[in-house]
């Protein structure tokens, strides 16, 4: 950790980007390794573009929460997101009032200062009636949409998909009419995570949906590693659920696993700009794990295919 | 070569030999398989082609838990009035006060331990399902008491037990069903079913097809209007159909004499198809899928109720009651985890309560995992040298 932050002080002073240490790169299967880009260099940055971070699994109250806390504050000096999606397990153990505090307000008061809007979904750790704390911006629902420039999120609670979430999830796709649409919830659909895996059930049910409204991006936590996965019928999914647990060495990589990091925490960065989604994952010492952008398919191309 | 017996016999004679699927049909019926049979295919089917078992358990889950289910609890419901009639298990207070005592106690020490597990994990979104832990498999601890104890009072002490049990658990799971849109009016459309078959019972009709088809059907509207759990749709138009009164050791034997039993010959066929199909459907699950929602019903059914009816009994004695004829302390103990199974009816609830997800996952492992109550209390008569394990053999 010491030598880390050593070299990424270093170069901060000389200018020359951060190479990550061996063992904080991604293990990308089939690739050959190198050096990763550093946060500024993968993401453009762009004046108009949306920029937000991805959050999961984080709420324990521990060190390494305030870690990543500390870690995302100090990268939002160069790239100012003013969003972070949480997917789940936002509060772990006892919920009390000071629970809040321990395990939200402080790991990311320097981002809350700064009028970061955290937008929260519902994990299995989670109470129900935290969906009415107001740092969560949940609006007190279980399930709900929100709209940050040409991106809609939609954000579901996956503890259970009753009838009623799935029909409004159906008619709120339908009605979506922004450029990017982007999924996200507490339990993957597809993950390589060795203790819960992928979720076929809540696959069976959801994708479907996802396929026919064109959902780009889907986001979940659970598994308390990161992991990308190669597109499953055009749509790219993301595990994010080391923001403050860790299940070190739980990724049983297979040929879905576009790209892996269990050996430490980790959140994401990600940049929507125009028909791109620019994103790049960051582990707690600030070393980029993984990085890349996903191509936004206009209806009309994929409909000329 | 040897010439064909059978040429010198008239062909009419002989019976022909039913086919191996007739016969393993009807073997399932008998001994009322037709659930664990439906969870085993569907626990290698789940565990093997996961997308294909999740799409065509999603498709059948409305037409089976929410249609095919009431046929179940009308047969249940059937059970529940005779043994209330003049002369029935239940008729007497003396009768069924202890079972119902011993019930409140197991329903409390499976919900107490449920929670306390689920509270001591930090999993809130699992509080919801503490019905699931106190469900009993009345099938299950009747054929294990019949093996054990076959002619003790522990079968009717342990049927009573589980029946008010269940019938609890229906009362708090129906309006927790997970429906898509509540609307008014059901009460409406309820009251003429009610008042369709009181008029069919006035007349003397004594077949019981228009009570289930005519007045059954409107009671399933009705229900399924006001958002309540649709399966319990026979449950207020079974007490119309004439009955006679049952002492509860009958269960799967009833006689054949009056309206409601040519209901229960007739169906049960069927009722055994649809607990395949509604084992079919909710018992496939990714073995990987258990979490803490899975011991906390495992902990609830195994050791929480055992213990709730144990110490309630022993409050009851303490307090007057009386243990049934033939029924000493190692018989109860034994009967206690006969009745720890919760296989169908902790499914039933599951379904009933939750939807798609991960703690209907974990929740389906844990009732299945019940099961093994019933090892259990054989275990424990082993242990104990009871009934049929008996030192006097």
């Amino acid at each position: 950790m010491r030598r880390v932050a050593f070299l990424l002080l270093a170069g901060l002073l000389t200018g020359e980007p951060f190479a990550p240490a061996a063992e904080n790169a991604a293990r990308v299967p089939g690739s050959a390794g190198g050096r990763a880009p550093s946060p500024i260099e993968a993401l453009p940055d762009r004046a108009d573009s949306l920029k937000f971070a991805v959050l999961g699994d984080n709420g324990t109250g521990e060190q390494p929460e305030y870690d990543v806390g500390r870690e995302m504050a100090a990268l939002r000096a160069s790239f100012a997101f003013d969003t972070v999606i949480m997917l789940g397990d936002n509060i772990y153990g006892r919920q009390d009032p000071q629970d809040f505090v321990t395990k939200f307000e402080r790991p990311y008061a320097a981002l809350l200062e700064a009028g970061v809007a955290f937008y929260a979904t519902l994990g299995n750790h989670d109470s129900q009636n935290n969906r009415f704390y107001k740092n969560f911006n949940m609006g007190g629902e279980r399930y709900f949409t929100f709209v940050k420039k040409n991106v809609r999120f939609f954000v579901l609670d996956s503890n259970q998909l009753d009838p009623k979430q799935r029909a409004w999830l159906d008619e709120a796709l339908q009605h979506s009419t922004e450029d990017w649409r982007i999924c996200y919830f507490h339990h993957p659909i597809y993950s390589d995570g060795g203790r819960h895996g992928s979720d076929v059930s809540l696959r069976v049910a959801l994708e479907p949906l996802f396929v026919k409204y064109g959902v780009n991006v889907v986001f979940s936590g659970h598994d308390h590693v990161y992991e990308r996965i190669k597109p499953q019928k055009g749509i790219t999914y993301f595990v994010s659920g080391s923001g403050g647990e860790l299940r070190k060495g739980d990724v049983h990589p297979s040929g879905m696993t576009a790209a892996y990091f269990d050996q430490d925490r980790s959140f994401l960065l990600v940049e929507v700009a125009g028909d791109d989604l620019f994103f790049e994952a960051v582990a707690r010492s600030g070393a980029t794990v993984d990085s890349g952008v996903v191509h936004r398919e206009r209806p009309e191309t994929r409909g000329s295919r | 070569m040897k010439p064909h017996t059978l040429a010198a016999h008239p062909v009419a004679v002989r019976r022909r030999r039913p086919s191996v699927l007739a016969r393993l049909i009807e073997r399932v019926v008998h001994h009322y398989a037709g659930l664990p049979v439906g969870v085993v295919i569907a626990l290698i089917w789940a565990n093997t082609a996961p997308d294909s078992y999740f799409a065509m358990a999603q498709s059948l889950a409305f037409v089976v838990n929410d249609v095919g289910m009431t046929l179940f609890i009308g047969l249940i419901t059937q059970e529940v009035v005779e043994a209330t009639m003049t002369g029935g298990a239940l008729h007497s207070w003396r009768r069924w006060s202890l079972p119902l005592l011993a019930a409140a106690g197991g329903i409390a020490g499976s919900t107490a331990f449920y929670l306390a597990y689920v509270q001591g994990q930090y999993e809130p979104v699992l509080l919801t399902g503490w019905p699931v832990a106190f469900a009993i498999d009345i099938a299950a601890a009747y054929y294990v008491l019949k093996q054990i104890l076959p002619r003790s009072g522990a079968v009717p002490f342990v049927l009573l037990l589980a029946i008010a049990t269940d019938v609890f658990g229906a009362f708090v799971i129906a309006p927790r069903h997970p429906t898509l849109a509540a609307h008014a009016g059901g009460a409406g459309l309820m009251l003429v079913a009610l008042g369709i078959a009181g008029a069919m019972r006035a007349l003397k009709v004594r077949t019981f097809w228009p009570y289930i088809v005519i007045c059954g059907t409107l009671s399933w509207v009705a229900l399924y209007q006001d958002g309540l759990h649709p399966a319990f749709a026979l449950v207020p138009i079974i007490p119309f159909l004439p009955h006679q009164p049952r002492r509860l050791d009958l269960l799967a034997d009833p006689p054949d004499d009056d309206a409601v039993h040519h209901f229960e010959h007739e169906w049960n066929a069927v009722v055994q198809g649809v607990l395949l199909l509604f084992g079919l459907v909710n018992g496939g699950v990714l073995l990987r899928g258990y979490d803490t929602g899975t011991w906390a019903v495992l902990m609830a059914a195994l050791v929480g109720r055992p213990l709730g009816i144990l110490v309630t009994v022993r409050a009851a004695m303490a307090a007057g009651w009386h243990l049934p004829r033939g029924l000493g302390w190692r018989q109860l103990v034994v009967a206690a985890l006969a009745a720890s199974s919760g296989l169908t009816f902790a499914l039933f609830f599951a379904a009933g309560i939750l939807s798609t997800g991960p703690l209907l996952a974990q929740l389906t492992i844990g009732a299945i995992g019940t099961a093994a109550g019933s090892l259990l209390a054989i275990g424990a008569a082993r242990l104990l040298h009871v009934g049929r394990f008996s030192k006097r053999g």
